[in-house]
């Protein structure tokens, strides 16, 4: 499928590029790493209040890291003109921007594994594997929508204001649930207690499957005219 | 060839109030090589964007190689090549990996990215990044791009403004069988590779193209 | 001119409407035991809330209209209807907390309810989408871009709606659709539904005002075009 090769070509690229250029990989190690120091220091947190803390830190983090992440991911080849050079093949825009997300969320992904044992270890988070499948989760639909946003961005005279101005209440639900779902894991309880309707990783995952799908039609209208 | 290579009536484009282009009407048979001449401002990169697809033109009808420049775009952008003012090359990936990268968008294997490394004589520097070359040598890098597809048309925004000697010396040698719409300050260029020319001012044509003698055929 | 007769009924219509709804609210509508005369808020509350949701629902009809037909009348009404709509949220949410705060007590400082972030979420966006058509560049491209941010944005309006459903909050269940039937008596009911009427028609003639000052502008510029295209136009190159 051409879709795919092509969404795999540029996500390989993305990763590649990063791999060689290190610029974003540790700028996000190094925010988080700094981000878990001020939040010792800004909410008092000693091992008694960690694991209470723990979700509102731990969403407060992940925001901000996306609100980066994503943005680099369009800003660069926006401004360098290679952004355009790749939609002037027969690639398509929603495989494009798909690749893009794709190599995007990675970057989050890494950037995450290096969050959760620093809030394990520095906080006191109880951090289970509940947490990390919940995280995931999340991570995925908040770039599909965080990507489309930071293309949208990039094409305006005022992206630094524009994307977290957009991106921030779009992913409202994802912090809504998937905070709610650290909070009941951090505290022991297990989710499956509650109605299926309204178990928080099925209600994560179809937010997953509904923004992916919304982005993917909607990249189109975005990155081509 | 019958179908004219470009077909532009009554072509219009605009930034909100402003009218940057238009209207213009224009047409280029197959195999044409057309000069855009013209000040800064004049127009010259929004025709060139319109007519490489990047831009969508506010009214009028345009036809590229048959094709409408809006509706059949995506078959268009395989037939057609761009170059435009930003190189658009990825820094940290090599000369090759760049090429290669675009091959893959393209559907086509990696010979084609080898080959056409070798048409802008840059096999060279193939393993070399592309921060690391000149500014000269990226731009003919971006060339060899535009040619990957073996595009029937070329769009070049101003490659005399970056292109090396030997990146000149090209020029003509891969013009041959193609047409080809090149922006340019320099007449002088324009008149070696070109065999016509259409001045644009204040977005409208000062007149209509007009045919360029061919340098040396004068003797 | 014939629309100017038919906006003007429509506005003498929405006046009328508005001014049954105040009687009603006020007079006819019984008080309620618990929460007192504060409760009359409810009322244009809700009103207030569906016609929100009614022009985020038009900005996202014309986005699409736009998007999928080229049509700029689309995107003129998806233009005038986000202004309404962020007018009408901006209602609902001083309305929501004017409320709370005898009812519960309510210190925003200290109990979080999803309505009330899924609301201020909403009106983000939508204050997104006026700055994207700000911020731009001027034409199709902000035309496109941000009918993309009002369509991907009412995704949040059921988020909205169902949020009370799905997580603990202090805000009151679904009252006027709820599974068995409506819970209010008669009355409130007739007045709750005169009142959303009223204030939807207000907000309809609100949007066909704000949908003719946009068709001006756009008048003006595309006469302003069709100046610089004749032959001996004058442009600023």
């Amino acid at each position: 499928m051409r879709f795919l090769a092509v969404a795999l070509a540029v996500a390989r690229k993305d990763v590649r590029c990063e791999l060689r250029g290190r610029e974003l990989l540790p700028a996000l190690v190094q925010f988080v790493v700094l981000a878990l120091v001020i939040a010792n220091f800004a909410f008092d947190v000693d091992l008694v209040q960690g694991p209470r803390l723990s979700p509102g830190i731990l969403w407060l983090v992940l925001v901000f890291a996306g609100l980066v992440a994503f943005g680099r991911a369009f800003a660069g080849e926006k401004d360098s003109g290679s952004l355009e050079a790749v939609l002037l093949t027969p690639a398509g825009a929603t495989a494009v921007f798909a690749g893009k997300t794709i190599a995007a969320a990675a970057m989050l992904v890494a950037c995450e594994a290096v969050l959760l044992p620093a809030m394990a270890v520095f906080l006191g988070s109880p951090i289970s594997p509940l947490v990390v499948a919940t995280v995931l989760l999340a991570t995925i639909g908040m770039a599909a929508l965080g990507c489309l946003f930071a293309a949208l961005a990039a094409q305006t005279r005022a992206r630094e204001l524009l994307l977290p101005v957009l991106a921030l209440p779009i992913w409202v639900p994802f912090v809504v649930v998937g905070g709610r779902a650290v909070q009941l894991a951090m505290a022991g309880q297990s989710p499956s207690a509650l109605p299926l309707a309204s178990q928080p990783l099925l209600v994560l995952a179809d937010f997953d499957i509904l923004f992916l799908v919304v982005a993917c039609l909607a990249a189109r209208f975005v990155l081509d005219d | 060839m019958s179908t004219a290579a470009v077909r532009a009536v009554s072509l219009v484009q605009r930034f909100g109030p402003h009218v940057a282009l238009g209207p213009l009407d224009l047409e280029l048979p197959a195999g044409a090589r057309l000069a855009v001449l013209g000040g800064n401002g004049a127009g010259k990169t929004t025709l060139l964007r319109m007519l490489a697809t990047a831009a969508r033109p506010a009214s009028g009808r345009l036809e590229v190689l048959g094709l409408d420049a809006v509706r059949q775009r995506d078959r268009l952008r395989a037939r057609l090549g761009h170059l435009g003012h930003q190189v658009g090359l990825y820094p940290a990936l090599t000369a090759l990996e760049n090429l290669e990268f675009f091959a893959e968008l393209h559907g086509l294997g990696r010979p084609a990215a080898a080959d056409a490394l070798a048409l802008v004589r840059l096999d060279a520097r193939a393993g070399a990044r592309a921060e690391r070359l000149s500014r000269g040598q990226q731009q003919r890098l971006a060339l060899a791009r535009a040619l990957l597809h073996r595009p029937e048309l070329l769009v070049l925004d101003e490659p005399d403004a970056s292109l090396d000697a030997e990146g000149r010396a090209l020029l003509a040698g891969l013009f041959a069988g193609r047409t080809v719409v090149m922006a340019t300050h320099d007449t002088a260029l324009a008149r070696e590779v070109c065999d016509r020319a259409l001045l644009l001012r204040a977005g409208r044509a000062a007149g209509d193209p007009w045919t360029l003698r061919v340098v040396g055929a004068e003797g | 001119m014939t629309e100017n007769r038919t906006l003007y009924a429509l506005t003498l219509g929405a006046t009328a409407a508005m001014l049954l709804a105040a009687l009603l609210i006020f007079f006819y509508a019984p008080q309620d035991a618990l929460e007192g005369p504060v409760q009359r808020i409810f009322y244009l509350h809700v009103g207030s809330a569906v016609a929100a949701f009614g022009s985020f629902a038009l900005v996202l009809a014309g986005g699409v209209a736009f998007l999928w037909r080229d049509s700029i009348r689309g995107d003129r009404l998806a233009r005038a209807s986000a202004l309404v709509g962020l007018v009408f949220t901006t209602n609902t949410f001083v309305m929501g907390m004017i409320w709370a705060k005898p009812i519960w007590n309510w210190d925003p400082s200290q109990t979080w309810d999803a309505r009330l972030t899924s609301t201020a979420a909403l009106w983000v966006i939508y204050a997104g989408y006026l700055l994207v058509r700000r911020f731009a560049t001027p034409g199709r491209p902000a035309m496109r871009l941000a009918a993309v941010v009002g369509i991907v944005g009412f995704v949040d309006v059921p988020i909205v709606y169902f949020s009370v459903e799905w997580w603990r909050t202090l805000h009151p269940g679904p009252v006027l659709i709820a599974p068995g039937g409506p819970q209010l008596p008669p009355e409130m009911l007739v007045t709750a539904l005169v009142t959303t009427l009223a204030v939807g028609l207000l907000a309809s003639v609100m949007i066909a005002v704000r949908y003719r000052i946009e068709a001006r502008r756009d008048e003006v510029e595309d006469r302003a075009v069709a100046a610089q295209l004749q032959p001996s136009g004058t442009r600023a190159s």
